[in-house]
């Protein structure tokens, strides 16, 4: 899976083996919200918004999100990893409409 | 004229609560076997913050969390569309001892579970940052879940001047 332009990832410039760094990710995304109709009804629908969020490092996953539309559109995380070596570091955003959208980086220890 | 405004919330505020109860029946029953992408969408209905407590963590005694998670939530949020938060517990992170999830949830949002960040040992610290919404003012809660299964909370109330959960 290519990486997408709607990811965007943040590490620190250097990074040494061992620290625990921390990583900001971001995603382009509409992440819709319930709407409702003039009753004040809640249509039923299959809303699109990122409802998994999966990081791996060194083929480990580390961490996951699981999320509601409670968070906001473009929906930004913050996480941290240890750093023991070298390799890649992806992160991957899953929406309710089987949009996946992920971002890989290698990680370069100095 | 007042009047009248208040009698119309009233009404409509009563409808969805009953709305909402019917959406928690009807969802019950689909959740066993239940494909990843469905289960996750059952993690967030719209229900009251009691029920969304319930379903997440049943009857298991919760305990106050202030010494160990730091929260950071803004004591007012301008905008309620787009709330930065972060959540740090002090808590090693070994495998025999780890914090394995983050809960947050805001009491007041319609669909009150925001996100739930599951954490393994590699992730070196116990910690997570997201852009949230709210609805209104109200407390926002960080639920964390440790390795041997304790639950610990910390609440706080942050003030919304503009909503941010629409519909």
């Amino acid at each position: 899976m290519p990486d997408s332009d709607n990811v965007r990832l943040r590490l620190p410039s250097t990074i040494k083996a061992g620290d625990i760094v921390q990583v900001r990710a971001l995603v382009l995304h509409p992440m819709e919200r319930v709407e409702r109709d003039a009753q004040g009804k809640i249509v039923q629908k299959n809303y699109n918004y990122v409802n998994k969020v999966i990081v791996t490092y060194l083929g480990k996953t580390i961490l996951t999100f699981d999320t509601s539309q409670g968070v906001a559109e473009n929906p930004f995380f913050s996480f941290t990893f240890r750093a023991t070596a070298p390799g890649p570091l992806k992160v991957e955003f899953l929406d309710t409409t089987g949009g996946r959208f992920e971002r890989t980086t290698d990680v370069k220890l100095s | 004229m007042g009047g009248m405004t208040e009698d119309h919330l009233m009404t409509r505020r009563t409808a969805l609560g009953a709305l909402g109860a019917l959406g928690v029946v009807a969802a019950g029953g689909f959740v066993v076997g239940a494909p990843a992408t469905a289960r996750a969408q059952v993690l967030g209905l719209n229900e009251s913050v009691q029920e969304t407590m319930k379903r997440l963590f049943g009857d298991r005694p919760i305990k106050d969390g202030e010494a160990v998670i730091k929260v950071d939530f803004p004591p007012i949020a301008e905008n309620g569309s787009v709330v930065p938060i972060s959540v740090t517990v002090e808590s090693p992170m070994t495998p025999a001892s780890y914090v394995r999830h983050i809960y947050v949830v805001a009491d007041k949002n319609r669909i009150p579970f925001v996100t739930r960040a599951t954490l393994a040992p590699e992730a070196g610290r116990a910690f997570m940052g997201a852009n949230i919404r709210l609805g209104e003012t109200g407390d926002l809660r960080a639920i964390v879940e440790q390795s041997d299964g304790t639950l610990l909370m910390v609440k706080r109330e942050v003030k919304v001047t503009v909503g941010g959960c629409g519909g």
